[in-house]
């Protein structure tokens, strides 16, 4: 996969990948890494640590964009029991694979991370719920462990203290919603991964009924450089408010496919035309995806938006799991969003009615208009669907996230969907057979 | 009970003080405001799976918030009419109806279905579905009680959750995932709980329905009655449905402090014997049908004067009035003959304070001796559940097999030598659980179904209870053996070497002995144990009896007849009376009430009996809407 540095103010995730064997922990620790977990272990209070890390800004990777270090403190600090950090890198929302780059690259700095993350909520165990499908870095991350353990950086004693820190590895089954972190503990508990209704938040009752902060494993793998090089250095990077750099997997109708570390701020434009190479020759961007196919799409005449985080917001999408999937103008939307409500039907998890039904409502709707046999009836279906599944409806994000595809693709390609039920054409792939 | 802070909560402009915490669905009930729920179910944990019960809640995002899930806050407000929250509630039912069968008009649920009900109240005035509809196969028989049909199936899931959080059992999950679940049986293999019927109570629609009843009649054809269950001594309330003269069908009614709203299977299903076409109803004279006087007569002729030859069997579901007319008989023209009850424990009356039932809630620690409490005392059982996996009550077993209360992870089960059990509650005084239990401790003891010597486990337990400060509770398991008790009538005799027999109910457990040479018989089914009685007097059925049980824990209910005791047959006190008229002792009584006046007087314990309670209120509308200005 492509690798290359975008970043104005030098990478933070990236900074040492090139280096032959990054994922031994001799050659990690060698450019400096555990030295955030030393300084850590040895010299400061929880509380320090989550300083550091609201200095910094950071916010959560995963997709809700959350404040790191606010998630952190929501953990009781007083609780009797035990309290964990669950590393989600169950990674599967189409159009992203910055996590499985990261790990199988730098192993490491996720583990380090992970373990900074339990000392800041004064526990001693994390998991890393990983990804089913990925092998190579369950590997990678299981080595890299055992090297940890061996070399005392993990285990009772890190660093010499008496503060134990230990991290577990734990397979997942594969299945998108394993990614939704209540769904997720679920999973980790051994059972069927549905999310469950909040309240009570994970930080109050999470993996067996104990305090729990979840995590994405690019935000972990953040941590270690945050507490290396202070707060206050990685928020010169980024906008005013959505500090410093993050990862993209761009994806779709690009030269350059691939992962990259851009600095928060830069515009689409930017990762698509020159990170990626811009789409092929003679074809032009019609519609992208900002953050993962649970993003609302933004059409071609838009690549000169930012990436900051909050702007983003305000146009009513995301910057989510950072996964952008480029479309060019030889594609047709209307397949393209049917495509991704097959996605989104088949990874349901059937909890609660209106994404269980209703993604399948709009599977079938697609199906009968891709088959020509759409009408103005078609259409309004789709718009009563999309609403159903929005605005609080459903349990999770799964179920708003199809909501919006639906929702976006007709928005800004209404035409296309008219085309479709009204005329039985399509303009973009060629004139289709008349019923 | 620590001060519980009260909060202010407005819902459609009423004003609800309710304590913090009540969720919201909860909070509007008590205005009469009605917020649809599918999933949610007031003696299961809370899911927000359905998303039925959506409403505008402010301070809070500008999005429908699930209100079965939402604790109320103070200074809440909760629009159930505004249009975003009629819009929401709108779209859900919607999308419950894409895939629906809408064969309501041969669905056993029509008429009581919430389904029905909330689209006719929340949901869009016209449909917008078409194209065709997802199937299943069904229905699937999930056990020869229940059926499945997951086209009805609306996912609540409130039946697997009471499976795993009230029942403890793992027979039922969620197969397949999005728009292909189904609910299933474990291996698809047939459900053999003892708990099982609950779970079509629990569904909101038609899709678990009772094979015992599927496609019989509509719910509104039928007639229903309060009536108290007489399979076992715990006395779950119950309703009794009848139609033409038969008893089709019986449910759950609930109450708070016995059965919270479940009921066993032996309660629910256990009712086609009602039925039978083969039920006595004339009684004869050796086989030949006759007048109640004359076979009456030649009953009072074989048992008269014939003092301990002879024996009566008892049946356990024997009303306290019954027992009462029977006593007088004891006293009387019966004096000295042996009885027998059935299905009783060797327990004895109870004395000193006990526990209640409702107790069990707050116990911090439960100590079950020579119990199997699943099939003894099953609601008892779900009640020792729900303390140990909802309010964390330790539990202590001590019983010499398995028991389905190990599998909860925390059961301390001491494995007793049969005959043993008294030995080991000594022991327990030391058990470390009980050295700062921090809170009441309750022990409920049986008498390991003869196994055990009553008269030392009860002297073990009652010296337990006194050194750890616990409340004791017997497990009485005939139905009427605790009131049979208190009115001295539940005999222990040995019926062997009797020349006369009365069977009333069903024939003694050891079989009729061989001694006997007149037998009377008074049941209300053919036996082959009738084919040489003298005499068979036919008897009313549970849905035909009033009168009332006391339960284990010594509360007086009251059964209601849902069929009518049709002539020739007649209601057990007047037969009693006549019986005991036939017999010289002259019982005039006109009708039940006079015999539980007099039965109040006599007997403390029966006070009760002197006021029946009044049919159950009317429910109060649904008041729906917002307030006026
Ligand atoms: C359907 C669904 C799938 C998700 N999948 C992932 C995932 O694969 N990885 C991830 O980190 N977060 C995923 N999330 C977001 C998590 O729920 C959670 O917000 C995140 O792990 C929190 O970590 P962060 O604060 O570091 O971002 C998903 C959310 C939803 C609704
Ligand atoms: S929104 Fe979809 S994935 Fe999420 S809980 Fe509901 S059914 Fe499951
Ligand atoms: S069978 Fe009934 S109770 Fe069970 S999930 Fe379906 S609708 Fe709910
Ligand atoms: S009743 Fe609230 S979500 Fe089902």
């Amino acid at each position: 996969m492509a690798e290359q540095r975008g970043t104005v103010g030098g990478p933070v995730l990236t900074e040492w990948f090139g280096r032959a064997n990054l994922h031994k922990l001799e050659v990690y620790e060698k450019l400096g890494g555990y030295e955030g977990l030393r300084k850590v272990v040895t010299g400061m209070s929880a509380a320090q640590v989550i300083d550091e890390v609201k200095a910094s800004g950071l916010r959560g990777r995963g997709g809700a964009d959350f404040p790191t270090a606010t998630k952190w403190s929501f953990v009781p600090k007083d609780h009797p029991g035990p309290k964990y950090i669950v590393v989600n890198a169950d990674e599967s929302e189409p159009g992203s694979a910055k996590d499985r780059y990261l790990m199988e690259n730098s192993p490491h700095a996720l583990i380090e991370g992970a373990a900074i993350a339990t000392f800041a909520i004064g526990g001693h165990q994390a998991w890393i719920y990983i990804r089913g499908e990925y092998d190579l870095p369950y590997e990678k991350l299981r080595d890299a462990i055992a090297e940890a353990h061996a070399k005392g950086h993990l285990g009772d004693h890190p660093f010499g203290t008496d503060y134990p820190l230990d991290i577990r590895l734990y397979r997942g089954h594969g299945a998108y919603i394993c990614g939704e972190e209540t769904a997720l503990l679920e999973s980790l508990e051994g059972k069927r991964a549905q999310p469950r209704s909040r309240p009570p938040f994970p930080a109050i009752k999470g993996a067996w009924g104990q305090p729990t902060a979840v995590n994405n494993v690019e935000t972990l793998s953040t941590v270690p450089w945050i507490i290396r090089h202070g707060g206050a250095e990685y928020a010169k990077r980024g906008t005013e408010k959505a500090k410093g750099t993050r990862m993209v997997t761009v994806s779709g109708d690009v030269q350059k496919p691939g992962n990259y570390e851009i600095e928060i701020g830069v515009t689409y434009r930017h990762i698509i035309e020159e990170l990626a190479g811009g789409p092929f020759p003679g074809r032009k961007v019609k519609v992208f995806w900002p953050g993962g196919s649970s993003a609302k799409v933004l059409p071609g005449s838009m690549l000169d938006t930012s990436t900051d985080l909050d702007g983003l917001k305000a146009l009513g999408t995301m910057g989510g799991s950072g996964g952008i999937i480029v479309m060019d103008d030889s594609h047709c939307v209307v397949k393209g969003a049917a495509r991704l409500l097959r996605f989104y039907a088949h990874e349901s998890c059937g909890k609660c009615t209106p994404c269980r039904v209703g993604s399948n409502w709009a599977v079938r709707t697609y199906e009968r208009i891709l088959a020509n046999e759409g009408s103005q009836i078609e259409l309004a279906l789709l718009d009563r669907v999309q609403q159903g599944l929005q605005g609080g409806r459903c349990l999770c994000g799964l179920g708003d996230a199809a909501g919006w595809v639906i929702q976006s693709t007709m928005n800004h390609f209404r035409n296309e969907y008219e085309e479709h039920c009204l005329h039985h054409t399509c303009s973009v792939e060629g004139a289709l057979i008349h019923a | 009970m620590p001060d519980v802070k009260m909060v202010n909560v407005t819902i459609d402009g009423h004003v609800v003080t309710v304590p913090d915490g009540t969720l919201v669905v909860e909070a509007a009930k008590l205005v009469g405001i009605e917020i649809p729920v599918f999933c949610y179910h007031h003696k299961l944990d809370p899911v927000g799976a359905c998303r039925m019960c959506l409403v505008e809640i402010s301070p809070g995002p500008p999005v429908a918030q699930a209100g079965c899930i939402r604790p109320v806050a103070d200074g809440m407000v909760v629009k159930t009419q505004s249009a975003m929250a009629v819009q929401a509630r709108a779209d859900i039912l919607e999308f419950e109806l894409v895939n629906h069968p809408l064969d309501c008009p041969v669905c056993d649920k029509g008429g009581e279905c919430p389904l029905q009900d909330f689209t006719f109240r929340h949901g869009y005035p016209t449909s917008r579905i078409d194209g065709p509809r997802l199937h299943f196969q069904k229905p699937i028989p999930l056990s020869p009680n229940i059926a499945l049909d997951r086209e009805r199936c609306v996912l609540c899931y409130r039946c697997t959750r009471y499976y795993d959080e009230v029942a403890w059992e793992q027979e039922l999950t969620v197969a397949e995932r999005g728009v292909h679940s189904v609910i299933a049986s474990q291996f698809d293999q047939p459900l053999t709980s003892n708990f099982s019927g609950n779970i079509i109570d629990l569904c909101p629609v038609g899709a678990l329905t009772s094979r015992l009843w599927r496609f019989e009649s509509r719910p509104w054809d039928l007639h229903h009655t309060p009536s108290v269950c007489s399979k076992c001594a715990v006395g779950c309330n119950v309703t009794l449905w009848q139609r033409r003269g038969q008893l089709v069908r019986v449910t759950s009614r609930e109450n708070d402090d016995i059965d919270e709203g479940w009921i066993c299977d032996r309660g629910r299903f256990d009712y086609t014997d009602v039925n039978d076409p083969a039920r006595l109803r004339v009684p004869a004279v050796h086989g030949s049908k006759t007048t109640w006087a004359v076979a009456l007569n030649t009953v009072a002729d074989g048992i008269k004067g014939k003092g301990s030859k002879l024996g009566i069997s008892l049946p356990q579901d024997l009303t306290n009035e019954e027992a009462f007319l029977f006593r007088r008989l004891l006293d009387g023209p019966l004096r000295g003959a042996k009885v027998k009850m059935h299905g009783r424990t060797a327990l004895p009356a109870p004395s000193g304070e006990q526990l209640m039932i409702k107790d069990i809630d707050d116990a911090r620690v439960i100590i079950i001796v020579a119990s199997d409490t699943e099939n003894d005392v099953p609601i008892v059982n779900l009640r020792v559940k729900k303390a140990v996996s909802k309010r964390g009550a330790k539990l202590i077993v001590i019983h010499p097999d398995a028991v389905d209360l190990d599998r909860h992870r925390e059961t301390v089960h001491i494995r007793n030598q049969p005959g043993e059990a008294a030995a080991e509650v000594r022991k327990l005084a030391d058990h470390e659980l009980l050295h700062e239990p921090g809170g009441p401790v309750a022990i409920l003891y049986g008498d390991g179904r003869g196994s055990e010597d009553a008269a030392g486990l009860v002297a073990a337990c009652t010296e337990l209870a006194a050194k750890v400060g616990a409340k004791l509770m017997p497990l009485y398991r005939g139905t009427n053996e605790r009131g049979s008790l208190e009115l001295g009538v539940a005999g222990w005799d040995s019926l062997d070497g009797v020349e006369a027999l009365l069977s009333w109910g069903p024939p003694p457990t050891a079989g009729v002995p061989a001694s006997v040479k007149f037998h009377a018989v008074w049941d209300h089914l053919p036996r082959p144990e009738h084919q040489n009685a003298s005499v068979v007097l036919p008897a009313t059925s549970f849905a035909e009896r009033q009168g009332s049980y006391t339960n284990l824990e010594g509360r007086v209910q009251f059964l209601r007849p849902a069929v009518d005791a049709e002539a020739p047959l007649k209601e057990s006190w007047d037969v009693l009376c006549e019986l005991a008229a036939a017999l010289g002792l002259p019982l005039d009584y006109v009708g039940i009430f006079p015999i539980q006046r007099e039965a109040a007087k006599a007997f403390p314990a029966l006070a009760a009996l002197a006021q029946p309670p009044s049919p159950e209120p009317e429910p109060v509308p649904v008041l729906m809407g917002p307030a006026r200005p």
